[in-house]
């Protein structure tokens, strides 16, 4: 009996041992990276978020039908000098449409980060299945979130979702071309990225195309961001 | 009789099993050590405001249940957390914005205690800047306590785990000053997780550390 015992217990502690060995881990989807050569070397990849589908609203936050211009997904600070920060969260796509990751864009605006007028932006591209990449950007124009006090409570409301800001235009590029006063402004700049990114650096710039302008006065559109970079700039 | 013994010893014969791969000392040496509270005090803060996976044991094991009102639509972001997260004020520095993404890692390994996600932060301090962050949560000390709460220290609970560690990647933890007058400061980060009873309404605290970048002169 006690030899069976011993035996039974040894075949459990081998149980554990095979299990902790092939329990398969949680992997992640990969599509095929849609990766460019530039002529003049490095690589460009363009990532794309439809808005106002591609907007991650937050748990129990629905579009509201008589704010069609507000934005889900995204929230405003301002400190009481009036600097304004604001948030918004989104899936990426790439190229072929597929979603591959997420990404946040954090702006802000005040005097130790963009000229009056213009705000400074922070991108947070997450791959699941390749790493992260961060973009920073001094913007054309003041980017950020406007948080409102309506009937329905506070809303957010991006400019590109008003029908308002594309009156004269279907395309705009938000990032400056120029980098501005600012001692730490810059153009669009890769500025580090992790796991498959690591090591990279280069460049990119946010463009923001009109698809359709609906009769409520919402758009629909996408932000197109293309970076060109290469290892070890 | 003897079918009843050998039950019993392969029963014993598994608690044993799974009580010496959570006690793996590899956890008790592989921590980050913590930032000087002096130099880089912790900001607490709340991220229950988030869409994706709970990043429970059962979802670090790869057997959780998506949850439909806050999963995110598509099948590359099944391991995905996302969340706004406003960090306070104090210490001479303004509230901030942030959104945080952890990302449950590929790399984890039941040999080497390592459960946990890659961790992405980008905030935002209104008038002041922005920086970037990265960092390795290893949730094996909690899921430990959980399961065999006698090993488990209850001042750990109490304190909160330190859930910083090194990352299996080893090459993508860190702070990055991005704009503002954070532009060019590289640094560290550290996170702390207060478990609440329920297992709800957990609170995270982070720490970071950042220094502005050398001045050459010309």
């Amino acid at each position: 009996m006690k030899r069976l015992f011993l035996f039974a217990f040894i075949a459990g502690l081998l149980v554990v041992a095979v299990t902790a060995t092939v329990w398969p881990m949680p992997k992640h989807l990969r599509y095929q990276s849609l990766i460019s050569v530039a002529s003049d070397g490095g690589r460009q990849e363009d990532f794309v978020i439809r808005w106002p589908g591609d907007r991650i609203p937050r748990p129990g936050e629905v579009r509201s039908e008589p704010y069609a211009a507000a934005a889900v997904g995204a929230a405003a600070l301002e400190d009481t000098a009036g600097s304004r920060v604001s948030a918004e969260m989104f899936r990426v796509r790439d190229t072929e449409d597929n979603v591959i990751g997420v990404a946040s864009r954090l702006a802000g605006t005040g005097a130790a980060i963009a000229d009056p007028g213009r705000s400074a932006s922070s991108w947070l591209i997450v791959i699941p299945s390749r790493g992260a990449i961060f973009l920073i950007q001094t913007d054309a124009f003041d980017a950020t979130i406007r948080e409102q006090l309506t009937e329905e409570g506070n809303m957010a409301f991006a400019p590109a979702q008003a029908a308002a800001f594309w009156t004269d235009r279907s395309r705009i590029r938000v990032t400056a071309t120029a980098p501005g006063a600012i001692r730490s402004a810059t153009t669009g700049q890769v500025l580090r990225g992790t796991s498959e990114f690591a090591g990279l650096t280069g460049s990119f710039t946010e463009t923001w195309e009109l698809e359709e302008v609906s009769a409520d006065g919402s758009t629909r559109g996408r932000v197109v961001l293309s970076t060109l970079t290469a290892a070890g700039n | 009789m003897r079918a009843l013994v050998g039950l019993l010893g392969l029963v014993f014969g598994i608690v044993v099993g799974v009580g010496l791969v959570l006690a793996n000392p590899l956890t008790w040496f592989d921590g980050l050590p913590p930032l000087s509270a002096e130099i880089a005090p912790s900001k607490a803060y709340l991220w229950d405001d988030y869409r994706g996976v709970s990043l429970s044991v059962a979802d670090l094991l790869g057997v959780g249940r998506r949850d439909p009102d806050v999963s995110l639509a598509g099948p590359a972001l099944s391991l995905v957390r996302i969340g706004i997260v406003v960090l306070p004020a104090g210490e001479g520095v303004p509230a901030a914005l942030a959104v945080k993404v952890s990302v449950i890692a590929e790399e984890n390994s039941l040999w080497r205690a390592q459960l946990g996600s890659h961790d992405y932060w980008n905030i935002f301090w209104p008038g002041e800047g922005s920086a970037f962050a990265t960092g390795y949560s290893n949730y094996w000390g909690m899921v430990r306590d959980k399961i065999l709460p006698p090993i488990g220290s209850s001042d750990l609970a109490a304190d909160g785990y330190p859930i910083s560690a090194p990352s299996p990647l080893r090459n993508s933890e860190g702070v990055t000053g991005a704009a503002g007058r954070y532009a060019g400061f590289t640094g560290e980060i550290r996170e702390r997780l207060y478990p609440s009873a329920s297992g709800k309404n957990t609170d995270w605290a982070l720490a970071l550390k950042a220094n502005p970048p050398p001045v050459v002169p010309r």
